[in-house]
């Protein structure tokens, strides 16, 4: 591939060193699917409840308290799966790139549908590898049309001094 | 933890900057998965012409919500 400029340094998603990545991303996508969840539900118990006020709070309640915490659970299989093996790709390859994410989204799906079937596993690894690409590719855009706007690049703080340089920095280069 | 350093340059980008950012950036690329799932389940139930339209219109928008919000979440729970 082409000569990545070190403006790319500049990743949006400042990510964890790896092995820490994927207690990151479980974590991470546990909390966000039990928020979004709780958002979601909310509104969907409101709606689905009885008219009355306190029939419908009580129904937005019961929605969050059973259909979140499972919304939240399946995030952090998805996320902690997806980074174990991204983790493992940047150790087999020695590199952390696009392609990283992108076949490692293809195969959480892939695995995470194993019970459902081979027809449903190569359905849910082309989602999961489509999704991943075109996450990939807008924080691609969003990087270079940044980096543009702004064409003398970022300022970057003292190099060295307030950043440690972690044992697994040297992949950061080809991000 | 590195440094984050956002699209502003040197100054922080503040919390409500990353939030809305996340959101856009969600907000297009779930518009774009739900243009390409939506026109394929909308094709495989029997739409076509102008309902087809409307079908994966209304696919585009949903999914870009859904995307837009959970990924709002995330930044928001990162900064």
């Amino acid at each position: 591939s082409a000569e990545r400029d070190p403006e790319k340094k500049m990743e949006e998603y400042a990510r964890e060193p790896c092995p820490w990545r994927i207690v990151d991303d479980c974590g991470g996508a546990f909390t966000m699917g039990a928020i979004g969840g709780g958002i979601f539900q909310a509104v969907k118990g409101f709606r689905n409840s009885p008219a009355g006020m306190s029939h419908r709070l009580r129904g937005s309640v019961t929605a969050i308290k059973t259909r979140a915490p499972q919304l939240g659970g399946s995030f952090a299989v998805w996320g902690g799966l997806f980074s174990m093996i991204d983790c493992s790709m940047v150790k087999m390859r020695g590199k952390e790139d696009p392609w990283n994410s992108i076949t490692s989204g293809a195969m959480t799906g892939a695995i995470l549908a194993a019970r459902n079937g081979p027809v449903a596993m190569v359905g849910s690894a082309a989602m999961g590898g489509i999704l991943l690409a075109l996450i990939e590719g807008a924080g691609i855009l969003l990087t270079r049309f940044a980096s543009s706007q702004f064409p003398t690049g970022p300022q970057f703080p003292e190099e060295g001094s307030s950043m440690p340089s972690p044992s697994f920095g040297d992949y950061r280069q080809y991000q | 933890m590195p440094v984050a350093v956002g699209p502003y340059g040197q100054s922080q980008p503040n919390c409500f900057d990353r939030v809305k950012m996340g959101f856009m950036m969600g907000f297009a690329v779930g518009m774009a998965a739900g243009a390409m799932f939506g026109t394929f389940s909308c094709l495989r139930i029997g739409m076509r012409g102008r309902e087809l339209m409307g079908g994966v219109g209304k696919t585009m928008l949903q999914s870009g919500g859904t995307f837009g919000t959970f990924m709002a979440i995330g930044m928001g729970i990162r900064c």
